[in-house]
């Protein structure tokens, strides 16, 4: 596979492949890149292993601390003096220096050879050399340096200039850490190949190479995030299962989400003192009744019913008051009512509703699937076995059945599937054959296999959550990287 | 559902010859859900249904069956007393008109018994009782008590020391003092006078169904007990009592009747039920093929009795039994016995074709679109907040929807309304990266005869360049790709838009809602720092088309 660069990594590699051993800025004195564009272009190409680097260590003489006006030491001002006058009584150069620079003047010269002192009555006489060559040695250097504002050590030859103005602090020697590259042997097989293509460029056809030069580019450089738009991930769980559940045969129907008490518990043979009704468990709507609730007879068997076998006073106004619906059944038994259908696979599926304190396990308002099979094949192994064939098609194998209650079917069954992550047996949806006391009142003769559940649940095994409120929550961070694919 | 706390060891020993493991393996087949385990100490949940799960007797009772170890219903062996006697008062017809009762003697009495008769009794006041306002129970030590006893009425001036109290209270004090009282003193309010059980020294026994006499209380010491049930109906009182006189023989009691007189009550008879089923309505509702001598059997293991005649099978149901109205209690009663986990499910190809409903796919069209058009789809609750709905949004609070007595403040009305509750999803999302496009679909109520479910689309657009002509044409857009429908848009106002901003849609002379820029008030209010688009459009009448 051959890898594509950057066109700054092509450059550096080429010129490295000439050159080996070149610093930053010897890099940009080679190329038309700027120091930032080498910089980086050498880290990359370190990351990939191409370059390596070659660190030595180096030191430089620079200026020192002293500041030294117009760069002119005490030694050069009195060597200018004596070269315009041939002799000059010390009194008269304390006109030109002051007392310390008199005194490193007159030393620095002297340990030179440069001057020489001649005592006479009443004064000393100072004169020049008349042998002198040059410059003085340590003027020379430190013009230089202050010049050249470093000189790498090893370059001084004057030794004993270089020792002197180190000693009197005007100049300091500091180290300084070099960094060189050189190709590594992959490098060095890439950069040919790069010198190749870069050749061919000019011999074969040049709009076309040149196209596709512009094409090719870092493809393993990291690219800005794009935020897709999507569906919800908790309403792609709830199509998944209603096109299960209608490719197993079932047809959906839809019901509101208000619904008088009549159809939410009264037909389905829940007692109005039963404690499952009272405010504390269900949304009741403040003030409001509904005026019609279900034709007479159906009210009339219904009431029947619970004198009968809950033995009290059954009272038609505590049936008319309107509830959040808290499960879809009662959509379900209102359709079978109206329908009395010989033979059916119905579901519905929606929201529902529980007074509950919210928390990472439960919500006042969820989703929740429901469905019945009406028939002369309407058995328990067969209900079993709708659910097994549902959970095969989500991906859950380990299932069983557990014996359990509920008060409009009979017998009552639920699933507990097994959690791999969780390594624990969950409850997931309920079944049962609904009771005659269900359905015998509002006419329908056949029996019902009844199931249903939350989709939420499925929903947070799907997308591994372990708080029920995040599909509520609508934290952009979280839809925006929840897999969709699952 | 109620939960019970059980000792593996005290089961074993109830249950007899069984190990821990085969307990914990069975109870699940009972309908008993453990709830957690800690070493000897299990914690079950238990039906409503089934009260005599609610102490380690009962259950041990059913883990017998289920287990083979003990099958075939319970028998109450009671003895015929003349000792114990309770005559009732007319006086108390009105008020709470029933009571009946059992003597049990010679039991042992530890403190982990006393636990599970307290469980037991609040699961009866709460379940079948409903909350001891159909029937209520007493527990007394029978040697503290001189019979016969006399049901009756009082005022509220009498006087007695009730239980875990020192000094004498008179029942006003007792209703308006003591926890009990006032969790229970409504039940009697309608009438002046209060039931009392007194007996022969005019000493009070109970004040049901609120307290008893400290004077009858059990403890370890405890060797005969007296029951009393009182109710509102006959029937209900002596299922209860039935329950309790079932534990208290397999506790290790000997039973013996209290007989009732005066009053339209009389003793308790504890009498079984007969029902008649036939064996091939069990085969056929579960889907079996198995012999009716198997039936019977299975029967048996869930503690009923059952025998052949002619081509059914008569079952003897105990009276503690009452959560069996019919034929089908006894198809759920054979295959708990049967064993769930020995019914292997079974597919019967289905006889009818599958099909969405059409406004279910045509919403998810209409998400598809919006999802085109780069916008994300959100879920809010439907029942949310003043705060949301109104405050935040400056709307018009006249037409409310609310809930009672809900749990949560954030959730306590009907939404009338999507986009305010979008407005709190980007609230919620302004530390995270511009543009931000939302919509979503859902149900919308609206007060009518008695409420109106319609669905709207909502959507929103946020970045700092978001404009009324941006959010027009992705309106424009997605119904005319949903739905081939074309739009206008009029002038109009709306507290939640910017004036001059904001538009009315007409989908052929109707309007189906609003768009335009959310006012900058409201914005901030938000504290989201961009300029906010959007719109709201009712779909049930002129765009989702019915099938």
């Amino acid at each position: 596979m051959s890898q594509v660069f950057h066109p700054i990594e092509k450059e550096i590699m080429i010129v490295l492949q000439k050159n080996p051993n070149l610093s930053v800025e010897e890099i940009q004195e080679k190329t038309n890149l700027s120091i930032d564009q080498v910089r980086r272009g050498i880290e990359w190409l370190r990351h990939k292993q191409l370059v390596v680097v070659n660190t030595s260590k180096k030191e430089y003489a620079i200026l020192g601390k002293i500041d030294i006006p117009n760069f002119e030491l005490p030694e050069q001002k009195l060597f200018e003096k004596l070269k315009e006058k041939n002799q000059i009584p010390m009194n008269e150069l304390h006109q030109f220096l002051d007392k310390n620079e008199f005194n490193v003047a007159i030393s620095q010269l002297k340990k030179n050879n440069f001057i020489e002192m001649i005592k006479n009555a009443n004064e000393i006489l100072i004169s020049l050399n008349k042998n002198i060559s040059a410059n003085i040695p340590s003027v020379e250097l430190f013009r230089k340096i202050s010049e050249q504002n470093k000189i790498l050590k090893n370059n001084i030859k004057d030794l004993p200039a270089l020792e002197n103005l180190t000693q009197r602090k005007l100049i300091a020697i500091e180290p300084e850490v070099m960094k060189r590259f050189i190709l590594t042997a992959s490098g060095l097989i890439q950069s040919q190949k790069e010198s190749l293509q870069k050749s061919k460029t000019f011999s074969a056809d040049t709009i076309l190479v040149e196209s596709s030069e512009k094409r090719a580019i870092d493809v393993e450089a990291t690219v800005p995030e794009t935020f897709v738009a999507r569906t919800h991930p908790l309403k792609d769980t709830i199509d998944e299962i209603r096109e299960i559940f209608v490719t197993l045969g079932f047809s959906e129907i839809i019901g509101n989400m208000t619904q008088s008490s009549f159809w939410n518990f009264d037909a389905l043979f829940t007692p109005q003192d039963h404690p499952a009704r009272e405010l504390q468990d269900t949304f009741y709507l403040d003030g409001i009744s509904a005026k019609k609730i279900a034709t007479p007879e159906q009210i009339r068997k219904v009431s029947e019913s619970h004198k009968k076998n809950w033995r009290y006073f059954w009272d038609i106004n505590e049936a008319r008051k309107m509830v959040l619906r808290t499960h879809t059944t009662g959509v379900t038994i209102k359709h079978l009512a109206e329908n009395k259908p010989d033979e059916a696979r119905i579901f519905s599926l929606g929201r529902v509703f529980r007074n509950e304190k919210v928390s990472y396990k439960h919500l006042v308002e969820f989703n929740q699937i429901e469905g019945v099979v009406v028939g002369k094949d309407a058995n328990l192994r067969n209900l079993m076995g709708i659910q097994r064939e549902f959970y095969k098609r989500i991906g859950i194998t380990k299932i069983k059945f557990w014996p359990t209650f509920f008060p409009y079917t009979e017998p009552s069954l639920q699933t507990m599937v097994y959690n791999e992550k969780l390594g624990k047996w969950i409850e997931l949806f309920g079944m049962g054959i609904f009771r005659p006391e269900v359905t015998k009142p509002l006419g329908i003769t056949k029996p019902v296999l009844a199931w249903g559940g939350g989709i939420e649940r499925i929903a947070m095994l799907k997308y591994g959550l372990d708080d029920v409120r995040e599909f509520y929550n609508n934290n952009l961070n979280w839809l925006r990287s929840a897999t969709k694919c699952q | 559902m109620p939960v019970i706390e059980l000792s593996y060891s005290r089961l074993q020993k109830l249950v007899g010859k069984v190990t821990k493991k085969q307990i914990s393996d069975s109870l699940p087949f009972l309908g008993l859900d453990i709830e957690s385990e800690n070493k000897d100490l299990v914690r079950i949940e238990y039906s409503p249904n089934r009260p005599d799960y609610s102490t380690d007797f009962g259950i041990a009772l059913g883990l017998q069956g289920l287990l083979g170890t003990k099958t075939g219903a319970i028998k109450l062996n009671v003895k015929k007393s003349n000792k114990y006697k309770i005559s009732v008062r007319p006086e108390v017809s009105k008020i709470r008109p029933f009571v009946t009762g059992i003597v049990a003697k010679n039991g042992k009495i530890d403190d982990k018994t006393i636990k599970q008769f307290m469980a037991m009794q609040e699961d009866l006041h709460f379940g079948i009782g409903r909350k001891r306002k159909k029937s209520s129970i007493g527990i007394h030590d029978l040697d503290k008590i001189s019979f016969p006893l006399v049901y009756t009425a009082i005022t509220r001036n009498h006087k007695f020391i009730p239980l875990a109290s020192e000094k004498e209270l008179s029942i006003s004090e007792i209703l308006e003092k003591t926890d009990v009282g006032k969790d229970y003193g409504k039940i009697l309010e309608n009438s002046t006078k209060v039931p009392i059980i007194l007996d022969a020294n005019q000493d009070t026994v109970s004040f049901p169904p609120i307290i008893n006499a400290a004077i009858t209380t059990v403890t370890t010491k405890t060797k005969n007990l007296f029951v009393e049930v009182t109710g509102i109906n006959k029937e209900d009182s002596e299922d209860m009592l039935s329950v309790v006189a079932t534990i208290l023989q397999k506790a290790g009691f000997t039973l013996e009747t209290v007989q009732i007189t005066g009053a339209k009550n009389s003793t308790a008879k504890f009498e079984q039920k007969k029902i008649k089923i036939n064996p091939t309505l069990i085969n056929q509702m579960l889907g079996l093929n198995i012999s009716t001598s198997k039936i019977i059997s299975s029967l048996k293991k869930s503690r009923l009795d059952a025998s052949i005649k002619g081509k059914d099978i008569v079952c003897t149901i105990p009276a503690y039994r009452f959560d069996i109205f019919g034929p089908m209690d006894l198809v759920e009663e054979a295959a708990l016995g049967y064993g769930i986990q020995n019914l292997t499910p079974t597919m019967a190809p289905p006889q009818t074709l599958g099909q969405i409903n059409p406004v279910s796919s045509q919403i998810k069209s209409l998400s598809q679109t919006m999802v085109g058009l780069g916008y994300l789809e959100s879920l809010n609750s439907s029942l949310t907040s003043k705060r949301v709905l109104y405050e935040m949004t400056n709307r018009n609070t006249s037409k409310i929807i609310s809930v009672l007595d809900s749990k949560s403040q954030e959730h306590t009305i009907l939404r009338d309304t999507i986009l305010p509750g979008l407005l709190e999803n980007l609230s919620r999302n302004i530390h995270e990266s511009y543009p931000q496009k939302m919509f979503e679909t859902g149900t919308v109520f609206t007060l009518d005869d008695p409420i109106s479910e319609k669905t709207n689309l909502s959507s929103i657009s946020a970045h700092k360049d978001a404009n009324f002509t941006e959010i027009k044409s992705i309106l424009q857009s997605a119904l005319k790709t949903g739905f081939g429908i074309h739009i206008d848009t009029r002038t109009t106002t709306h507290p939640s838009f910017e004036e001059g901003r904001c538009a009315n849609i007409i989908v052929n002379k109707k309007s189906i809602g609003i768009v335009g820029e959310i006012n900058s008030k409201i914005i901030e209010n938000y504290k989201i720092r961009v300029p906010v688009v959007g719109f709201e459009i009712s779909l049930s009448e002129s765009i989702l088309k019915s099938i």
